[in-house]
């Protein structure tokens, strides 16, 4: 029997039992042994000295609140530093923990502090103590004043019917879901580099600078930007008093510990802790803590959707890592050890949602702080260096899932760093990520950038791209329901789920459509009736934020707000790329749906509506053979002009009233297919589809196909997503595409081969994002229970070829025992 | 315009040649091996065939397709006529109407080169540097001037070419068919004639004096010979040996490699869905058995795999 082939990540994981390990003994097995073993746990500090300030600054404008209210936590957050540490700092207790911020959906909280412990999505261990202060100190005061309970009162009825229960506004409905209550602003990304490279001393400096110009007879001027600029100068005062309490607890500490080694590296922290963020770094370690400091503290700042990104870390550390090496100071072990301590650090923070429908979205504890690297450089020149290996290398050997590693890619990539690239997808779980330099550069030109801007994006999230300097859009947005769309067509504007009441519009019962056409326009009727209701949802969000969000720290770091004395949350920043969108969930279910009502009812005639109907009122059950004849229909990701012409009709009409629509807003609002987990509870609340899904499962996922459906293979699925791009419009954004490959394709250096001839490919189709999932021995077993999701797995072994769900019982346990490389997907 | 059978079109193939191949399965084939992976490629014509575990017994083939004599019995759909005689199975598109599962199917497609060559051209970007077209089967010989046409085209648009074959042909087809390839892998099962015979239906001495002058003849092509390792046609040392012996000439040309190919029974599903018999029954061929002969090959040649 051949051994079964893991990637040198599972092996790592399976050697030791679940338990990941590193270099035993080393410094990061022993900080990794401190927490791994713990609970996560709620801290209350942030929420509990923001709202105390709150209560004192009644009446003032919220940027200086803001200020005032993170320099109170400054003072008195608790301030640890654990054994073992090089980069100090975080932003709770011990252990892993989960911030709160009532600001944003306080009026979930006195419900959460009960069920934290035990719900089931995520659960957060939470002290009495702590119950005691969200629901005695924290709850009571945001009651009535958050922006949740705003964004809900300030909705019309029409909008409000397809976002929130409308008797029960804590409810949503996961139709046209707006996402900027639970999340404070869009997944963003600072321009670290001025950080670290300036210094908050500067920053205040410059804040000084600029109060000292205003035109006192302009209250605009002498009211409006004096208030932000002395916002600035007290967030610069709050940052560099809390490094300052890093530096004093390590003297402390150092003066108290009897290890003379730890002594030794505790008196270095000590000195970089007064240093930095304050002053310029001038090594690379006070670049690295720096950093850690300004990203803890935007934690502090506000829940952004995916947290802060970390940018291009290959690109502004790299003066400070290549000084230090040529000077001899550093060695390549050292700078990998410290990265490894940022990711540590990172992995005991962790996303916590208190909103039912956050949860919903995110289940799970994860965050993605995107680390970009690779790409072109502000000249259009290969930014590959040295530190885009070590990161590429850091990511191989370090077993936990941070950070979100993001490779950018064009035309010009060296061979050596997609081999490297290669190498850890299939060393690692998939990744890195990969975003494509040919298809986001021009996309950000033709929206407005200037080119250095363009090419200088980092990845944000999980596929957004930012401008740090440029955009200035920070409104979460929608996520659309096309699942919900569908059957608002097939109901005449009802759901299932939500009775007799009329959500949307009539467009007609379904069996008196006498063409596909009219059953077509009815759909797109109502696409574009949600999409103008989500244009109006939007409208109010964007409204509404200013009024509830400030963001001192993020606005000192941007160009824009620091020249035009405006916070970062401003509805317009002048000079700014206002880069919103709104995401369509479902498009391969819907498209595989029209396909399969219009082969079967209209030009096979093998059903009739009436069969169709019954059958989906029945979720299928007693009509397996309706349900199998539409299943087998043809499908989205099989590269089949049938369906993918559908499903591009669909997306045009989406950029299309983006186009049209858009200007009303003032913002780019452009079609983004990017669903995360979304796709599962958007799943729940619609019924039973006609391309055979049945009701409460999940709707298919970005611009993937639907689940099992894609039976041609990975190249196909590529060639829909190319067929399916409306490309004469811009309006569109990131679309997230996973391709599933199996540890074998992978391996070796003709594995890297073929990943290489993959990425070019997808680099060339201009395709927006490409993530690999490797499939691994569990993804086998569950194809063998239900193997409809499964369809699309292929066994291949020299000169031929079949599917894994098609084989015996007994020749699948054989492939499963034997060799998953055998697969590929 | 040159058109042929084709069984079927597997894009990304990985296991077919170098980098990422579009790999066109050929119907059709001379030879009987019993130990066939793809038995659907066996013969020239369009076929039916059934897979069990999707089929939902619901009958509307038995209804619909009445002409055709399709018979549902003790969960078996099953059909009389398995001659290939014109219009003794359904089209296409008749089944496509009768089964709503596709369980029930049509293996077999009339394609031209012109419709093959814009499909290839689709899958063009992932050829990259070093992927391509493959051909196989069945046996692309057996369709020469189709094949021909076909590699031509391919070539003529940029496509790297690699084909999987018996080597069993004229020489003059195998030579005109060998100049369009780069990448030529090739059979040999067992140097015993009247073994191959037995167990291929055919003898080897053609497909051995083909190789051989293909060996010698084209310096510029890549050769792949394979064996897949049977138990009791090959599974000894003695038999590994006389194919080595026989490869040993050429060790020294470059670009020749000697793969040794695990016997495996993914094919039974496919036998089943055709109503017909694996002739291996339940044989096994053991991981170290197979790992003993791949080390007893790599004593007599170098360059095993």
């Amino acid at each position: 029997m051949a051994e079964k082939i893991l990637s040198p990540q599972e092996k790592r994981i399976e050697a030791n039992k679940g338990q990941v390990i590193f270099s035993k003994g080393s410094r990061v097995q022993r900080i990794y042994d401190s927490f791994q073993g713990s609970r996560s746990s709620v801290d209350v500090q942030r929420a509990r000295y923001f709202t105390e300030s709150f209560k004192t600054t009644e009446g003032q404008s919220l940027v200086l609140r803001w200020a005032k209210a993170l320099y109170h936590v400054a003072e008195n957050i608790e301030v640890i530093i654990n054994d073992d540490e090089l980069l100090v700092g975080r932003v709770g207790g011990q252990g892993k923990y989960g911030l709160i911020y009532p600001e944003l959906d306080g009026c979930f909280l006195q419900s959460f502090a009960e069920q934290a412990a035990n719900r089931v999505e995520s659960p957060f261990e939470i002290s009495d103590e702590d119950i005691r202060i969200i629901q005695k100190e924290i709850a009571p005061y945001w009651d009535g004043k958050t922006y949740y309970e705003d964004l809900a009162r300030s909705l019309p009825e029409d909008v409000l019917k397809i976002t929130y229960d409308p008797v029960d506004t804590f409810t949503s409905r996961f139709i046209a879901n707006e996402t900027s209550s639970m999340r404070s602003a869009l997944q963003w990304v600072h321009d670290f580099g001025k950080g670290i490279d300036e210094g908050f001393e500067s920053i205040k400096a410059e804040a000084q600078e600029k109060l000292s110009q205003l035109n006192p007879l302009d209250p605009h001027d002498s009211i409006d930007k004096a208030e932000f600029y002395e916002a600035v100068i007290i967030i610069s005062d709050a940052i560099i008093l809390w490094a300052q309490r890093y530096s004093d607890e390590a003297r402390r500490l150092a003066d108290s510990t009897k290890d003379e080694k730890r002594r030794q590296e505790l008196l270095e922290i000590s000195r970089i802790a007064a240093k930095v963020p304050r002053y310029p770094a001038e090594s690379f370690y006070e670049a690295m803590q720096s950093q850690w400091f300004i990203q803890l503290f935007s934690r502090l700042e506000q829940k952004t959707g995916a947290t802060i990104s970390n940018g291009r870390m290959d690109q502004y550390l790299y003066p400070y890592y290549k000084k230090d090496i040529e000077a001899g100071k550093i060695t390549k072990d050292f700078v990998k050890e410290l990265f490894q301590c940022m990711w540590l650090g990172m992995a005991q923070y962790q996303d916590l949602y208190v909103s039912p429908a956050g949860v919903k979205f995110n289940e799970g504890y994860a965050h993605w702080e995107a680390v970009t690297v690779g790409g072109v450089d502000k000249n259009g020149n290969d930014a590959v260096n040295d530190l885009t290996y070590i990161l590429l290398e850091n990511k191989r050997e370090f077993p936990l899932n941070y950070p979100d590693l993001a490779a950018r890619v064009h035309v010009g990539s060296s061979q050596e760093y997609l081999e490297e690239v290669a190498t850890t997808i299939s060393d690692g779980a998939g990744f890195p990520k990969l975003l494509n330099d040919e298809e986001i550069i021009p996309l950000l030109l033709a929206k407005g950038a200037d080119i250095a801007s363009a090419r200088d994006y980092a990845v944000s999230g999980c596929t957004e791209v930012r401008m740090p300097n440029l955009d200035t859009f920070t409104t979460p947005c929608a996520f659309l329901n096309l699942g919900a769309v569908m059957e608002l067509t097939l109901r005449n504007g009802r759901m299932a789920k939500y009775g007799d009441e009329l959500l949307t519009i009539e467009t007609g019962n379904p069996a008196d459509f006498a063409s596909y056409e009219d059953f077509e326009r009815a759909f797109i009727d109502q696409e574009k009736f949600v999409l103008k209701q989500t244009f109006r949802q939007q409208y109010i969000a964007n409204r509404t934020r200013p009024k509830h969000f400030a963001s001192p720290l993020g606005s000192a770091l941007h160009a824009l707000c620091m020249e035009n004395g405006l916070d970062l949350h401003s509805e317009h920043i002048p000079g700014g790329i206002d880069l919103g969108y709104f995401d369509f969930i479902g498009l391969a279910s819907v498209a595989d749906s029209l396909a399969a009502i219009k082969k079967n009812v209209y030009e096979d005639k093998t059903l009739n509506w009436q069969q169709v109907l019954s059958a989906i009122d029945a979720d299928y059950e007693g009509y397996e053979d309706v349900r199998q004849r539409l299943l087998h229909s043809p499908a989205y990701g099989n590269n089949d002009p049938y369906v993918d012409e559908i499903a591009k009709l669909i997306d045009r009409v989406g950029v299309e009233f983006a186009k049209e629509n858009a200007k009303y807003l003032g913002v780019n609002i452009d079609l983004r297919y990017v669903s995360q987990s979304a796709n599962v509870p958007f799943g729940k609340v619609v019924g039973a589809l006609p391309n055979g899904r049945r009701a409460g499962t999940a709707l298919s996922d970005g611009s993937s196909a639907s689940q099992g459906a894609d039976i041609n293979g990975p190249t196909a699925v590529l060639l829909s997503n190319f067929n399916t791009k409306n490309t004469e419009y811009i309006n569109r954004a990131s679309r997230l595409l996973n391709v599933k490959l199996s540890p074998s394709t992978v391996a070796g250096r003709d594995g890297n081969a073929k990943i290489i001839a993959l990425i070019r490919a997808w680099c060339k189709l201009k395709l927006w994002h490409l993530q690999f999932n490797i499939i691994n021995r569990e993804t086998l077993l569950k194809a063998q229970k239900n193997p409809e999701q499964y369809r699309s797995l292929l066994v291949r072994v020299a000169g031929y070829s079949a599917y894994f769900v098609e084989l015996s019982p007994d020749l699948q346990e054989d492939i499963i025992q034997r060799t998953e490389h055998e697969l590929s997907a | 315009m040159e058109e042929g059978i084709v069984t079927n079109i597997q894009h990304f193939s990985l296991e077919d040649g170098p980098g990422i191949r579009t790999v066109i399965f050929f119907k059709g084939c001379p030879f009987r091996c019993k130990w066939c992976a793809n038995p659907e490629t066996q013969k020239f014509h369009p076929e039916l065939g059934w897979s069990r575990g999707s089929c939902l017994q619901c009958g509307s083939c038995v209804k619909k397709l009445y002409k055709y004599n399709i018979s549902l019995k003790n969960e078996e759909v099953n059909w009389g006529d398995k001659t290939g005689r014109a219009g003794s199975i359904p089209s296409q598109e008749e089944v496509d109407l009768a089964c709503p599962t596709k369980s029930l199917h049509i293996i077999g497609k009339k394609y031209k080169v012109s419709e093959l060559i814009d499909i290839l051209i689709e899958q063009k970007p992932f050829f990259d540097e070093t992927g391509g077209l493959t051909l196989s089967g069945g046996e692309p010989l057996a369709q020469p001037n189709f094949a021909e046409a076909l590699l031509k085209k391919a070539k003529g648009n940029g496509i790297r070419t690699a084909i999987e074959t018996t080597s069993y042909a004229q020489w003059d087809v195998v030579e005109n068919i060998a100049s369009h390839i780069d990448y030529y892998m090739t059979d040999i099962k067992v140097m015993d004639s009247g073994l191959h015979e037995k167990w291929t239906g055919l003898p080897n001495q053609k497909l051995l004096s083909n190789i051989e002058r293909l060996l010698g003849e084209f310096p510029k092509v890549h050769f792949r010979i394979r064996t897949p390792v049977i138990p009791g046609v090959n599974d000894n040392p003695e038999a590994i040996i006389a194919i080595g012996k026989f490869l040993k000439p050429f060790e020294n040309r470059g670009e020749l490699e000697w793969e040794l190919l695990k016997y495996h029974r993914l094919g039974v599903p496919k036998y089943e869905a055709l109503h017909r018999e694996y002739p291996m029954g339940l044989v096994e061929l053991s991981q170290d058995k197979f790992n003993e002969l791949k080390s007893v090959a790599s004593f007599v040649f170098e360059n095993v795999i």
